[in-house]
């Protein structure tokens, strides 16, 4: 059971919440059992389950402990099954959680939702402005997976997650791909899993970043240009991928952007193969923004060495911009993401 | 044996608590030393090596 903590009120209680360095700053849910019991019925699971441990402080993360940070995060009900996935992604071995909640780094974890739960356990938005505020699910769903990081997995600031400055993603992070408006597969058949699974996948990611492009519908070049584009927002020479090599990059492309690639035949392995060819740092650059690391005569260094290195997915509204989001890269598994199926038939309606 | 800048020195307390292993042998360095260039890192490798020799010695029993 987890600790059960006794205030005057609601008010009180957020206020010893906050003092013992419970919250993400802003203010929670108070997780009464009453809520707690509530999330938990909707898991479908015990309350004691054990779904992992969760690094560094190697907490032990219960069904009832992610329950309470799912009230705490503003979640529905509806949505925990998403939840649930999100923290089973983070806990697998290959996300590498401990020294990625403790990294200098500034990266968190971006959640990616593909198949039916984008409906079932949201909406989870996809369109416009699903990064940013006004979306529930979006927003309690990732504020939720960051609860667990802290008040199970135990990172705080300067102490046990030392990112340097961290980003507002660190508050939220979670997204859902637009499958019904995009040309390509949606990412988790193209993972492996059958389109109608519902499909969790984490991975670490830097904020987002804007990547603009306005090419001609005549031109036959704009592909490639847009190409270009990307690859440069991706692995600029700043980036961890780009100096550490590896890693995994995220492209989020939009409605627009994605026609015009699979108007050029591009597959979702295609675009990433391309991507991974622009996505090198040439011998010069590196004499002149590596000295000491590289040799007299260092070869092109490509900052992914595989295409399945970058994530490809498809969201956001009409228009000029895309975004790209650069990585860590380090951890023994190199950043990889993690996927996650997410178990619909086992949660209750509320 | 862990070598743990002064930035990171509670950090260091806190992983060796949560692996259960509080007591695991650590060096003080100043902070920083990574790009402090050659001179700086030579001198306070010749300042932490008796610390860190004393260290293993101790762990040795």
């Amino acid at each position: 059971m987890a600790e059960l903590l006794s205030a005057a009120d609601e008010a009180e209680a957020l206020e010893e919440l906050h003092r013992r360095g419970c919250t993400d700053g802003l203010p929670v849910i108070i997780p009464t059992p009453e809520r707690v019991d509530r999330m938990v019925l909707a898991s479908g699971l015990d309350a004691d389950m054990v779904l992992g441990t969760m690094g560094p402080g190697n907490g032990v993360a219960t069904v009832e402990k992610v329950a309470v940070s799912a009230v705490m995060a503003g979640c529905l009900p509806d949505y925990m099954p998403v939840v649930m996935a999100a923290v089973k992604a983070v806990i697998a071995p290959v996300f590498d959680l401990t020294e990625m909640q403790a990294t200098t780094h500034c990266t968190a974890p971006l959640i990616l939702v593909n198949g039916p739960a984008r409906h079932l356990c949201g909406p989870i938005a996809s369109g416009y402005g699903a990064l940013g505020p006004g979306h529930r699910a979006n927003a309690s769903i990732g504020r939720a997976l960051r609860l667990t990081m802290i008040n199970i997995g135990k990172a705080r600031p300067g102490v046990s997650d030392m990112a340097l400055l961290g980003h507002p993603g660190k508050f939220t992070y979670c997204l859902a791909e637009d499958e019904e408006k995009s040309p390509l597969p949606p990412l988790h058949v193209d993972l492996g899993f059958n389109a109608d699974d519902s499909v969790v996948t984490v991975v670490g990611a830097e904020a987002p970043h804007s990547v603009i492009f306005s090419g001609s519908g005549d031109d036959p070049r704009a592909y490639g240009l847009l190409l270009d584009m990307l690859a440069i927002g991706l692995a600029n020479a700043a980036t961890n991928n780009a100096i550490l090599t590896s890693g995994t990059g995220v492209v989020v492309l939009n409605p627009d952007h994605a026609a015009v690639l699979a108007k050029a035949g591009l597959s979702r392995r295609d675009i990433a193969d391309e991507l991974c060819k622009r996505c090198v740092m040439s011998p010069e650059q590196q004499l002149h923004l590596m000295p000491g690391m590289v040799g007299p005569d260092p070869p092109p260094r490509p900052a992914f060495t595989d295409p399945s290195q970058i994530l490809i997915v498809m969201a956001g509204g009409n228009g000029l911009y895309s975004m790209v989001m650069p990585s860590w890269s380090t951890g023994t598994h190199k950043n990889s993401p993690s996927s996650v199926t997410v178990e619909l038939g086992a949660s209750c309606a509320i | 044996m862990a070598l743990v800048t002064d930035e990171f020195w509670s950090q260091g307390d806190f992983v060796a608590e949560s692996l259960g292993m509080p007591d695991l042998p650590r060096v003080r360095l100043p902070h920083p030393v990574a790009g402090t260039g050659t001179e700086r890192m030579q001198e306070i490798a010749a300042e932490v090596a008796p610390a860190i020799l004393a260290a293993l010695e101790a762990a040795d029993g």
